[in-house]
Order: structure tokens, then sequence, then C-alpha cells
């Protein structure tokens, strides 16, 4: 199936309305983003890792990794022959469409695509606190010493099943959340409901990136 | 909470697992009798030792086995389902011409 | 006032006064106070009434041990007074007042007397029941309290160290040294523990000293995270700890474990014991040293160590007068603070003990005699205070938790820890290293052993050995012919009720708990397993190793309800449609863990009706999102299906669908759902929304044993479903795409086509549940709502009504399908149910197939069948009604509803074999055992030759 990007709405689309004022990232603050609109999608099989090897990408070592792209997307590899492509945070699709397109017109032997946009919510969540904001839902250690950049790790937040990987946002420590799309405003609210304490909000999209783009003095 | 050993995933927490029993492979039905099949499908040994188990890791829905000891409740050893299943069953004859 | 001045009372702010009130009456405490150490030095030594005898209590171990200090606060119950810190307008009052004329007849009251006592007559009970309920219990429950906000939070150490006394503060230091990262956890709001308020010099400087040293390097030290006032309250396998600070319940797992919990001072046992004024020496030393308050004018210490002259000495500085060191050893026992104390001049009586306190609401004379064979003289000291100094017991509950046992050593009279499991240590005084520099050195070496055992490579050390002098006295317990004499204080056990339990033949440590409650209040025997395991040990004439202790359950402290429930997380799932139910009133129910519109609108029966009504004449959307579904891709598709359905696909075609059964190897069936076939070796297979999950771990399973070439992939979320159901579905979609043929012919009933509807890319399925031309359309989930809005905007025309899962249910029992889990049980088989159609026996191997063989043989035991009622003005039966015949129960009605279409009621039941022919009679027994005439009537009830699906 072909996306067809007009009619494409984030499952959290109906709660952005009530979103607080957009303000950049502050370097102590803690931010929630929904990214579910962005491109994203998976492929597994046994033929997946020499494909997508083959079409350029940078691919993890092992399982629970994560690879960050030349342009900016991340590379999640969920098991020996599956992996989970992240679109850049910027407006570019990165590689999705591309390989997208690419196995749909090559039908490579054992790749199979995982329509990951539409299985998947995407959140996430960014600030100083981020870590001690996730351990009030999840068991796993992801402090950011013990939890680096290219972890990920599957497991459970607040009940539900998620992919929980870190974001390579330069100054700030930031975690992709990837959950069911079909608890996504459970597990929105239940991150919400956490950040509290920490005086952190929502923020939307566009606002968040244009943070990343020009941070605000410390 | 105990901690489990899962191949893929490392230690985690068993909130994280469903267990899927002892693992049993299946005999082949056209040799068992009635009360054979019965025992396959209903007894389970629930020895008080070593135990292989099937254990599910939810969040990323991989199944592998698991070595416990039921006396100490420990796990000694968990390992992908792929090392006792390591090929395809076949299961009955496939029909002519199919494949 | 009792407050004593500078330097005592390291906890309390002068400059800070605080006001709260007690059983009605206004009082000033000091912020740093305890509830009980306010009152105290306000001079009042009463805080409640005991459990059973309704006898005076007050501070006895000034540290949480035991129920006699549990009080109302505000509306939260039972809570130690002399652990909570006062509040500026706090409200305290007692749990219970008056009612001590019962301590009269407590002849009468035996241990076991509430057993015997209530059990007979039957009815009897409900005239005692309120009665007892009104008398027992710690405190009242206000079930309008709205609480507060309480979550949990999961932490993670290297090494964990629990207790923050000089063991612990050294234990921390040492791991982190080694690089590893440190969880300190402290029951009190300041580290130090006994270094704070004992007394292990002479001159009673070095605790101090030591406190502040080993406190600021702990705080320096940025690799150790500190958290003070968190009480671990469990210690679960593979060192995993539960602790409570403040609203919050705290999850950690840790690498390595230190518990360096410390030692607890036990009490003695004589007359009265358990006045007021009467506590353990460590609880005048805390009051004294932690909250600056004079425990009494003239105090008796009765002692069995040298820590006893510690606490003299403490009290003498207090400016308390010393009526008298009771000594229950013999001869000239060696030690500094002993021959400090008898320097000062203070009058020690050896080889005494006290056998009874006198005084009604407070102590206000001791008794002693001597500890030989006769006895000798009786003496008599008047004081308002009895310290009790006559030795400890490991505070060992969370070490036993974690998989410990509690050892009786003969050689320090008392218990001692072994078993310790992997990864855990103990240090300090709760691993009987009494004094504070070898509480001090053994907690460094634990904590080097514990940085080991997390991975880290420390220099070994060598470990002091566990001190040879032993604190506690062999037998502290004078029984006395009156009573009195109490073991456990939480419910008032005294030494004659246990011994008239081991007369009843409870025998056993554990038995012995159970029946004389002993070791089972609040405290969990905290001050009393160590004397009834002596007591249970002499009456039987055996070592008290022989006996043992009881085991200490979780929680210790205080957990309340909110620690446990708050923050519970509860997954709720929602369709990518919701918003547009909810912007419709949608009224939502739940299926499994998702959110359905059970209907439309606030009157239940009018939606129902016109959404039933709306489908049957023109057309209807429902979300069907809910539906599992899944992709089986690669060679071995077919293969993979074959083996996990009871139908046969290998010869469905491309674009066809199929009604497919799943059973499980027991022959039972387990699910239903559409087995599609969009390519040779690409299936889709739906399942229900309430096996979706099961369904996928289930094909996951087989599929790890069966290794075929295949990938299985849950699209249940990734794919929402709109179903468009009525005869006007057609013209509602065929405006809609340009490259799907929605005619008959262009997509037959059963068939399947991928194409696109409104540009969104959709699978259409042709399926039949509702009984009118309809198609489920599988559409991406992040497409769904702009499909589903669309549809409603285009059908407007049309009178297109979206229709919930009441309608639903109504209009396929007019065909008669069933619904897995509600039509079906455990044992349900395809031949009951009436789908031996959808097995193909002749496969080879499926799921099920042996055993749906086996039971093929046995006459069958019921069969499923579609209903009508004799009488249709009758009232209709309810699901789960009885089909009975001559008395017996044959059957049960599974499904039942009145169908607006053909104005009856109709319903689905399970009759005898011999019942299932249509036209048969057969009864149902309904509400009141009235007895409801119906008839087997075949399915489909409505449109039976399907003409209305072409």
């Amino acid at each position: 199936m072909n996306p067809s990007p007009q009619h494409r709405r984030s499952f959290l689309a109906h709660r952005q309305a009530v979103l607080t004022a957009p303000k950049a990232i502050a370097p102590d603050g803690l931010v929630l983003v929904d990214l579910s609109a962005r491109p994203r999608l998976g492929f597994k099989g046994r033929g997946t890792p020499a494909w997508l090897q083959g079409r350029g990408l940078a691919l993890p070592g092992r399982p629970n990794e994560a690879t960050p792209q030349a342009d900016g997307g991340l590379l999640l590899r969920l098991s020996e022959h599956e992996h989970l492509l992240l679109a850049p945070l910027s407006e570019t699709d990165g590689q999705c469409q591309a390989l997208a397109t690419a196995q749909a017109r090559e039908r490579p032997d054992h790749v199979y695509p995982l329509p990951r946009q539409d299985s998947h919510a995407w959140l996430l969540l960014a600030g100083a606190a981020a870590a001690d904001c996730l351990a009030k839902l999840c068991a796993v250690d992801l402090r950011a010493d013990r939890f680096g950049l290219g972890d990920m790790a599957q497991t459970l937040m607040a009940r539900v099943s998620v992919i929980v990987a870190r974001a390579d946002l330069a100054e700030h420590c930031g975690y992709h959340v990837l959950c069911d799309s079909a608890v996504a405003e459970y597990l929105w609210d239940c991150l919400l409901d956490a950040m509290a304490e920490f005086g952190g909000g929502p923020l939307d999209q566009a606002a968040f990136a244009s943070g990343l783009r020009n941070p605000e003095p410390p | 909470m105990k901690l489990i050993p899962c191949p893929l995933n490392g230690l985690r927490n068993a909130e994280e697992f469903v267990c899927g029993g002892e693992v049993q492979p299946e005999p082949d039905a056209s040799q068992l009798s009635a009360a054979d099949w019965a025992q396959h499908v209903f007894h389970r040994d629930n020895r008080a030792g070593l135990v292989r188990e099937w254990w599910l890791h939810v969040p990323s829905g991989y199944w592998f086995i698991a070595e416990r000891d039921t006396l100490s409740d420990r796990f000694l050893r968990s390992y992908p389902a792929s090392e006792l299943f390591a090929k395809r069953t076949p299961v009955g004859p496939a029909e002519p011409g199919d494949r | 006032m009792n407050r004593l001045p500078e330097p005592f009372g390291c906890l309390i702010d002068r400059s800070r006064p605080v006001r709260f009130r007690f059983d009605g009456l206004a009082y000033t405490g000091l912020a740093g106070d305890s509830i009980a150490s306010a009152l105290a030095a306000n001079g009042v030594r009463v805080l409640s009434s005991s459990f059973k005898h309704r006898r005076p209590r007050g501070i006895y171990s000034a540290a949480g041990h035991e129920a006699g200090v549990l009080v109302q606060v505000n509306q939260e119950p039972s809570v130690a007074a002399d652990e909570r810190a006062i509040a500026e307008g706090m409200t305290v009052s007692r749990h219970h007042k008056g009612g001590r004329w019962i301590e009269r007849f407590d002849r009468f009251l035996p241990v076991g007397f509430y057993y015997r006592a209530f059990f007979r007559p039957a009815f009897g009970w409900r005239l005692w029941e309120p009665i007892i309920r009104r008398r027992v219990g710690h405190g009242r429950v206000d079930p309008g309290f709205a609480g507060g906000e309480h979550d949990k939070l999961h932490l993670h150490a290297d090494v964990a160290v629990v207790g923050g006394g000089p063991a612990g503060l050294a234990a921390a230091l040492a791991a982190a040294e080694t690089g590893a990262e440190v969880v300190l956890l402290h029951r009190r709001p300041r580290l130090g523990g006994g270094l704070l308020w004992g007394r292990p010099d002479a001159a009673g400087q070095h605790g101090g000293d030591l406190a502040a040293q080993l406190g600021a390097a702990v705080l320096a030290e940025p690799r150790i995270r500190i958290l003070t006032a968190a009480t671990v309250t469990g210690c679960f396998a593979d060192r995993w700890l539960s602790a409570v600070q403040g609203a919050r319940l705290i999850k950690l797992r840790a690498r390595a474990l230190v518990l360096a919990s410390g030692q607890r001072e036990q009490p003695a046992v004589f007359r009265n014991n358990d006045l007021p004024g009467v506590m353990l020496g460590s609880a005048a030393q805390r009051l004294i040293r932690l909250h600056g308050v004079k425990p009494g004018r003239r105090a008796v210490v009765a002692t069995a160590n040298d820590a006893g002259y510690g606490v003299a000495l403490d009290l003498e500085e207090a400016g308390v007068e010393l009526a008298g060191i009771l000594d229950l050893r013999p001869g000239h026992p060696p030690g500094d603070l002993r021959q400090a104390a008898a320097h000062r001049g203070l009058p020690i009586l050896q080889g005494r003990a006290p056998v009874a306190a006198e005084g009604r609401d407070a102590v206000q004379a001791v008794l002693h005699a001597g500890l030989d064979e006769a006895g000798g003289e009786r003496g008599r000291l008047a004081a308002d205070l009895l310290c009790l100094s006559v030795g400890g017991t490991p505070a060992a509950e969370l070490a036993v938790q974690a998989g410990a046992t509690l050892a009786y050593d003969p050689d320090v009279a008392g218990f001692r820890l072994t078993g310790l499991p992997e990864g855990v240590f103990a240090a300090g005084a709760v691993d009987r290293r009494f004094t504070a520099q070898a509480a001090e050195a053994d907690g460094k070496a634990a904590g080097r052993e514990a940085a080991r055992a997390a991975g880290f490579v420390p220099q070994p050390m060598h470990r002091p050995t566990a001190t040879a002098a032993t604190p506690n006295h062999p037998f502290p317990i004078f029984p006395h012919p009156e009573g009195k004499d109490y073991v456990d204080f939480d419910h008032d056990v005294t030494v004659a009720d246990v011994a008239n339990a081991l007369t009843d033949g409870f025998e056993h440590i554990e038995l012995l708990k159970r029946y004389t409650t002993l070791a089972m209040g609040p405290s969990q025997g905290r001050l009393s397993a160590l004397n009834a395991a002596r007591l249970l040990a002499r009456a039987r004439n055996l070592p008290v190793a022989a006996v043992g202790a009881p085991n200490p359950r979780p929680p210790f402290g205080e957990e309340c309800f909110g620690h446990l429930a708050g923050r519970g997380h509860h997954p709720v799932r929602r369709s990518a449609l919701h918003p547009a139910h909810q912007a419709r009133g949608a009224k939502f129910m739940p299926a499994g863990l998702w959110l359905r519109p059970a209907y439309y609108g606030s009157d239940a029966e009018v939606a129902v009706r016109a959404e039933v009504m709306a489908v049957h004449h023109d057309v209807g959307l429902i979300d069907v999102s809910t539906l599992g579904g899944f992709d089986i891709r690669g060679p071995d598709a077919p293969e993979f299906v074959e083996r996990f359905h009871t139908g046969s696909f290998r010869k469905l075609a491309p674009g066809r669908c199929r009604y497919g059964l799943v059973c499980d190897v027991a022959g039972s069936l387990i699910d239903d759902g559409m087995v599609c076939r969009l390519a040779p070796e690409h299936f889709y297979v739906t399942a229900t929304t309430g096996a979706a999950d099961g369904i996928y771990r289930s094909m996951l399973w087989w599929q790890a044993q069966w290794r075929l070439d295949v990938d299985i992939t849950n699209l249940t979320s990734a794919l929402a479903g709109i179903s468009v159901a009525g005869p006007k579905a057609r013209d509602l979609l065929a405006p809609l795409t340009r490259d799907l043929d929605v005619s008959a012919a262009g997509l037959p009933f059963v068939g399947i086509r991928e194409g696109h509807i409104a540009d969104i890319p959709v699978r259409a399925l042709r399926t039949g549940f509702v009984g009118e031309v309809a198609f489920e359309l599988h559409v991406p989930a992040g497409m769904a709502l702009a499909l589903w809005e669309m549809l409603l905007t285009a059908g407007e025309r049309l009178g297109v009504r979206p229709f919930g899962v009441e309608a639903q249910r109504i209009l396929r029992l007019q065909k008669g399908h069933i619904i897995i889990g509600q039509d079906t049980d455990a044992n349900t088989t395809p031949a009951e149910a009436g789908l031996a159609l959808a097995v193909a026996m002749a496969k080879p191997y499926f799921v099920g197939r042996r055993a749906l063989e086996i039971r093929a043989g046995q006459p069958l035991e019921r069969r499923l069948v579609g209903f009508t009622l004799a009488d249709p003005l009758a009232a209709p039966p309810s699901e789960c009604h009885l089909v009975v015949r001559q008395g017996d129960i044959v059957g049960r009605v599974t499904s039942v509803a009145h169908s607006p279409v053909l104005n009856q009621t109709i319903g689905l039941a399970y009759v005898a074999p011999d019942q299932a022919e249509p036209g048969i009679a057969f009864t149902i027994k309904v509400r009141a055992g009235r007895l409801l005439n119906a008839v087997v009537t075949k399915p489909p009830f409505y449109d039976p030759a399907g003409a209305r699906q072409a």
C-alpha cells in the first residue's frame, strides 16, 4: 500500500489542540513531542540486513542497538532480522520513501515490509529530567550514563510494550518512545502525568524542531 | 521481582514475560492412542528439579527456552528456540503438486 | 516542660515551635519532634489503650516498633507516633478510649477464647460481630478520605545499602570508592543511626563525631545517592527492594546488597512491664539525644550489658536521678561504661532483676529480686522511669525475606543470621558487630565485598570477627503468678497465654504464633519473637535453636493503600477512530483492553433500534479496528495457514476469503476469523478482538517449533477497520473509488481486493457478519479517521449512520453467526457449535486434529442451536439461563436478543443432541424458577438464502 500523506493524521492529533503555547526547550526543561506524523518504516526477514546494507544504510551490529544514519535518521535493530528506520528530526523523510519504493519495486527475497507508521506511535521525551521521568514508568535503567546513544530497549512502560532509544539532540538528553498506536493516547497521558513534577509539558513538533535549530542560550 | 534472562533482551523483570509451560515437542499423532494423546495434552511432569520451559518476552514477541531449577527457582540458562527446533518440521505428507 | 538544654536534641530546632492537638487539647512541640517526643516534652505519657486489655501504653522503643504508639492523625489511622514528625495544625487522637474494665476479666479471656467463644451457635456471630468490630482494630478508616497523590519510581544501583548507621555509611563509602554507584536508604530523617543517640564510650563524644565524619564523607561522594526517611519494606528475589519514601513507592534493583539494618533492643518480661514509663534503654537515649526530652525524674536501669550503663550515664547527665542500676549478671563483669558509672557513684545492684513494676497509669516503683535459686530478698525502688537494656535481636526482616535464616546461637544468647543469598551481605549490629568501631570496620569490608559481587574489583579486606561479648541476657523473663507479664504488647499476650497455647497442643513456633496471635500484630514480633522462642524452648525443654523464630513477612513498616494503588497504570486501547466516536456521542464499552462504541446517543434502546434499521434499510458504518489482523507471508504461508487453522486453504484463490476456525490441542474452539489470500504466498488472517493477542502469541509459538519459511506480522493496530454495511453500501463506495469494482461481479461475497477509496489504500473484504451487503475496509490506522469522515459526508444523502457493538450483536444473531467465547466455552468442539464444515479432517495435520478425531468417536453431549419462543409475546430469557429437561440441566442460553427487523426474540442455546432438530420444543428455566417454552429454529433467522448479501 502506498502512503497518501495528505490523509495521514497522528493518533494524537485531537490532543494537539490543547498543547501549551510552543516554547523552546530550556536546558533544564522537559518536553514531550508527538512525532507520530513523521515517517518511519520497518523490514524483517532473513534477507533484510543484507538488503539494507546494499541500500547504503549503516547497520547496527547486534539486536537492541541503534545506529544513526548519515542523513540524521536512526536505524534500530529489533532482532537478528528485524529493523526499524526512524526519519531524521528535520523536514526530510530521510530514506523512508526511497526504501519503501525500492522494496516494492525489487521485491527482494525474504524482506517483508512492516507498516511502522501505522502500527506504532512515536513520542519523544527531551530534557535534563527525562531519565528521572521515565524511571517512574519503566523498570529498565535508562539513565544517560547507563543507556547511551546507540542503546535501545524493548520493554514495558506504564505496563504497555514500547521500543525506547536514545535520541541524539546535541546538548539535550532525549528518548524516542514508540508504542502500539492503539495505546498512544494512554501513554501520552501517563507521560504527561509523570512529567508534571518536573514542570514539563507537551510541545508541538514545529516548535520543537525550531528549538533544536536555535537552542536558547543556557 | 525475579529477573529472567532473555537471549535477545538480556536480564529483565519477570513482569515482561509470559511462561508457556514445559517444552514438550509434539509427538506424531498418528502413532498415539487416545489415552496417550490425552496424556500429551493434559499431563505435565511438574518435576522437582531441572525443567525446560517456554518463555515469551512480551514487548519483543520473542519465544525462547529457559532451563530452571524448580527447587531453587533459579534460571540456569536460556537460549533461542532454534537450539532445540533446528529444522522445518515436516508434519504429514504435503499435497502433491502444491508447492 | 521536660525539654533539655543543648547539646541534647540534635534533631530539634528550638527556634521553630509547632502547634498541634492531641485528644482535643492543644500542645506545642518543636520542629524535628515526633508526635511522641513532643507529647513527652509536654509530660504526656499515655499514647494509647492496648488492643485487648485496654491498658495504657506509652513510648517503648521510640523507634516505631510497637502498636502502643499507633494513633490517628487527621483522617489517617495507624500512624506510629514515635516516627511521624509533628506538623503545624496536626490533629492527633487515640484509637480507643476507656474500656479498661475488661482487664479485670482477663482470666476469662485467655488466648484462643475468641475462637472458642464465638463460633457456636452459628447465629451468635451476627450478634457478636458488631460488638467485637467496634472494640478491635487500630484506628478508623474514613471512606470519604480523599487521600493524596501517590506514585512509584524505579531505581537502580550497583550496590544498595540499607541502613545509615556506622556500618551502612562505611559500606556505602567503601563500595563507592571502587567506582560502584551506590544507593543508601535510611529509615530516619538524619544519617548516623545509633551514633546519634547511643553512647559508645564513657566520655559520650565518639558517636556524634563519627556520625558527623562519616555523614560528611557520604554527602561529599557523588557516587552515593542518599534517600533518608525511606523505609525499605521488602526484599525480594534477585535483590529487588521495595521502599516507601513519603507518598512514593520505590522499586530498587541492585546488583549487590548490604543490609546494615542494625539491631533492636528487646524488653524483659515481668509484671506490668508495659506500664508507661517502662521503656527500652535505647528509647530513653533517643528521647534525650535526638529530641532533648527528659524521659523521667527518677529512674531505674535494668541491664545485662555494658550499654545499660551508658543509658545510666546519659540519664544522669540529663538530670534524671538514678534510683538504682539492676545488673542481671552475676559477679563483677568488666566494661568501660560500668566502670565510669561506678566511678561516679551510681547505685549498682549486681545480680538483681526487675520482677514487677507498680503503678496504675504509669510506673511508680520497681520491685526487684536476686537471680539465684532462692531469689533473695525483694527490694523496692520508687521511680517513674524504668529503662531496660537486657539485649537485642538483629533487625533481620529484610535478610530473612531475601532468603537468610535466623538461627539461635547459644554463645550470644540470641539470633544470628545464616545463609544469606548470593550478592546479599549483612554488616554491623545486624551481624553481631555491636560496637561502633566494629560496625564501621565491618561495613567497610561488606561494602567492598558487595562492590566485588557487583562486578567491581576492590582490594579485599578482612572482616572483623564478631564480638565475643554478648549484650544478651539468656532468659530475661520473670513470670508473675498474677499475670500482666506481657510477652507481646501488640495483642496483650502474657506468659500464661503462651503456657495455655502449649497445653492446647500448639507447640510449634508458627502454630504458637497463630494461636496466640503473638508476633501477628502491627510490630510483627519485633519486640516479642525472641522472648517467645525462649519461653517455648524452656517449656518444651528444648534448646532455643530447636525452636527457631517466627517468619517475618513483608511489608516491614507501613505501606498504605495509596502506595500500592497509586499510579497503577491500567492500559486502555483506543481505535484510531476514537475521537470521531466521542464527537458523535458514543457510549463506550470495554472489549478486552479496547474501548468500543456500544451505541451512539443517550437512549440505548432507541439508538440500537435506529442503528439496526439503518443497516437494514440504508447503510451503516461500524468501527472494526479492534479485530486482530495478521499478514502471513513467504513460501510456506499456505502451509502455515493449513497447520494453524482447521479448514483447508491451499486451493483458496488469491482474491478470495474463507471462514476459518482455530482449535487448541484439545480440539476446543479458541477463535474464528477470515482467512484471505492476497497472493499465492501472502495470506491476511483476521482474529476476534478478545483473542487477537493470544492468537498472535500462539502463531509465534507454533512457528518457533515448526520453523516454516514464513513471516508473521501483527497488523492489529496498524490496520484500522471500517465495515460499510447495508443495501446502499455500494452506492456509498462506488463514487469514492477509481480502482475498485465494488459491484457484485467485481467484488463478490467473500472476496478481497486491494485498492483505494478516496485515495486511501484499503484492503476491501466482502463479509457477511451483519447479514447485508458489507465491505470491511482495512486501512492504515493513520488514515482511518480521514476515511471515516469522508464516508460519513459522502453517505449523508443515503442516510448513513454509525452503529455500535450492540446493534452488531443483534444483526449477527439474526444470521445465526456465533461469537467465540460467548457462544462457546473452553470445551466446545466445532461439531457442537455446528461448524463441522469448517474442519477439514482430511488434512494430514492441523492443531487439534488428533483431539477432534478422538472426540468424534465419543458421543456428542450437546448441540448449539437457534431458538425462538413458543409464545412470541413472552418475556425473553437472559444469557446463561439454563436449558432443563426433566429436572436435569442439559444446556444454557448463550445469546438472546429481540430482533427489530423480525420483531421477535431470537437466540442461541446449547441443548441435548436429540433436541437439536428444528421444530423440537425445549424448556428454559428463567428468573424465579419459571419455565419458558422455546422452539429449535434453524438459523439464519433472517434471509436464509443470503439473497441480501449477493
